[in-house]
């Protein structure tokens, strides 16, 4: 199956663009990871608001910070966040929802759905930002905030399509040759929703970054480090007095991500799609 | 003289309880030989595939009771088997073929794969058996590219190949017996004698047991040495396909063969149908559940229920058969 999927996604050259991109700014957050990249963020190198010069490439901030270092390791905070948030509540989302879908009309649908119901209904930054009070200040506050309340739509999808597949007669035949229920789940189920998380998963990155940036200007994102968010927060005063490096360095970061992000989740959707395939 | 390779015993399925109780089997028992194929015939709703879904066991989901004095599969009774225990046999020794091909497979795997999966599930063979052994299915029901098909995906294949493919899964494992649900309604008339075929293959050279559910009674016809029709859940006539073309006992059975649109013969002034309409489950009428449609009809039939045995016979459960 996975060699099918890539003999497909190889075909789609706006596809293959976008895992190019992705890929790159990877190996960026990588090795600011891994202390090659991005250290001299904190910095203070030279005069406030310089222009672009070779010393700076993109200029430097009011107190005189590189921009284009704190812009290589912004990359590996967006991946952090992204990651981690993508990750968590795509596992947390599809457990729930196989589970409500599933068990469908039993008491844990309703226990899963209440649940949902009263996450839902917390005005998300007000949410946000009781998380980050009650854990006082912890780096890990927003992460919390996003994956607790990303989780849901997810959960809202799946349970869904394990409705709709379940009733489809491949899983009758999956019964019919002896197959258990969780192995159904496992093996017939599953795999039927994974195009539909692929696409809610790339969404969820593109918020989990987006979010960042607005939490970061609230003051409840990033508490050690630099990020886009950070960095689109300060350009707010700058560019009224004609200062544009942190704007369109943070700016064009982030646009160029999503964009590769979205190009190679669209692709990777069309691969993982059997019934797309010709007759 | 074959053996019994399945035998059902008093089979009732209802829904709910009280007042609120639809029947939707009602005693039903039958055989079949190993070798043998057996109709069910009857109008749509009239409890075919519930009976076919109760024989596997399926039907604990849906919330239908189910009640049986046995169902044995080559005298082993499966209806007092643990779930766990039914698993090992569904698949391996009674398989179904259903009457979508398109959506009885899951999109997501190749036709080979999901073959393989059967086979691997229920022997524990190795990949190079498993493969083998799915590569022989797809080659026995007349693949000739066996290699190919098994890597395409299910809607890749046309209908009629997919049910084909369909066969290939269901008796990858040899099973006994196999019972195929309206295998052919969904196909036209040159995949439909392709499928024919393959069931007549598989009972006259691997001895399976087949129990053929359809509303076509041609179709029977052509396979089936055995045919019984089912009407409300009840069993009306259980025969031999001959008798029941030449002479059906049962006023049902005698209109459904009148429904058969015949090439050759002068026009009917109208086309034929069964007056009337079938009864809802939870509404059905005391006595012969036929009655109310039926133009020899008179009061017992309409108060006590006639048996199988009610000609003495065993053959047609009518007070006043044809």
């Amino acid at each position: 199956m996975m060699w099918d999927t890539w003999q497909r996604f190889k075909t789609d050259r706006y596809g293959m663009g976008g895992l190019v991109v992705v890929i790159l700014f990877l190996i960026i957050a990588l090795l600011v990871w891994s202390g090659l990249l991005g250290q001299g963020w904190s910095e203070v190198s030279g005069n406030g608001w310089e222009r672009a010069s070779v010393t700076h490439w993109f200029g430097t901030n009011r107190l005189g910070q590189d921009i284009f270092q704190r812009t290589l390791f912004g990359t590996a905070t967006a991946f952090e966040i992204g990651l981690t948030v993508t990750i968590c509540s795509a596992i947390l989302g599809t457990l729930m929802g196989a589970l409500a879908g599933w068990y469908r009309d039993s008491w844990l649908d309703e226990v899963i759905l209440w649940l949902k119901g009263v996450l839902d209904s917390i005005p998300f930054y007000l949410f946000a930002a009781a998380v980050a009070f009650a854990l006082k200040g912890s780096a890990w506050a927003m992460h919390l905030a996003m994956i607790i309340t990303f989780w849901t739509t997810t959960a809202r999808i799946i349970r869904g399509e394990v409705i709709r597949i379940k009733q489809r007669e491949f899983i009758e035949a999956a019964r019919a040759i002896g197959l258990p229920d969780l192995k159904i789940m496992i093996r017939h189920v599953l795999p039927n929703t994974f195009h539909v998380l692929l696409v809610q998963s790339t969404i969820v990155f593109v918020a989990a970054i987006n979010t960042e940036v607005i939490l970061s200007f609230l003051g409840l994102g990033i508490q050690d480090g630099v990020s886009w968010g950070l960095m689109l927060a300060e350009s707010s005063e700058e560019v009224l007095a004609g200062n544009f490096g942190n704007f369109i360095a943070a700016g064009a970061s982030l646009f160029i991500l999503l964009m590769g992000f979205n190009l190679l989740a669209d692709a990777l959707q069309d691969a993982l799609d059997t019934r797309r395939l010709g007759k | 003289m074959s053996t019994v390779a399945l035998n059902v015993k008093n089979l009732s399925i209802w829904f709910g309880d009280g007042a609120e109780r639809k029947q939707l089997v009602d005693r039903v028992s039958f055989s079949v030989n190993a070798g043998d194929a057996t109709g069910l015939v009857g109008e749509s709703g009239c409890g075919k595939t519930m009976t076919a879904m109760a024989i596997l066991g399926l039907l604990s989901t849906t919330g239908a009771k189910v009640r049986s004095d046995a169902i044995e599969i080559n005298g082993k009774d499966i209806s007092v088997l643990s779930a766990a225990q039914r698993r090992q046999i569904l698949g391996r020794e009674i398989a179904m073929i259903f009457q979508q091909p398109g959506t009885a497979f899951d999109p997501v795997f190749t036709v080979g794969q999901q073959i393989s999966a059967v086979y691997r599930r229920h022997t524990g063979g190795d990949k190079k058996q498993t493969l083998k052994a799915m590569l022989e299915s797809l080659e026995s029901v007349g693949f000739k590219q066996a290699g190919e098909i098994a890597a395409t995906y299910p809607h890749q294949l046309s209908g009629g190949m997919r049910q084909l493919a369909m066969i290939a899964m269901a008796t990858v494992c040899k099973p006994s017996v196999i019972i195929a649900d309206e295998p052919t309604t969904a196909l036209d008339g040159s995949s439909r004698a392709l499928i024919l075929q393959q069931l007549e293959r598989l009972r006259l050279q691997s001895q399976t047991a087949i129990l053929l559910i359809s509303h076509d009674l041609t179709v029977v016809k052509q396979v089936c040495r055995n045919v019984m029709v089912m009407y409300c859940g009840r069993l009306l006539e259980k025969t031999d396909c001959e008798s029941l073309f030449s002479h059906a006992r049962h006023p049902y059975s005698a209109g459904l063969l009148s429904c058969i649109p015949r090439i050759g013969s002068t026009r009917p002034s109208r086309i034929q149908s069964i007056p009337g309409q079938v009864p809802q489950a939870s509404n059905l009428p005391p006595g012969c559940h036929f009655a109310p449609r039926c133009t020899r009809a008179e009061s017992r039939c309409r108060e006590s229920i006639p048996t199988l045995d009610a000609d003495h016979q065993g053959v047609v459960a009518c007070f006043r058969p044809l």
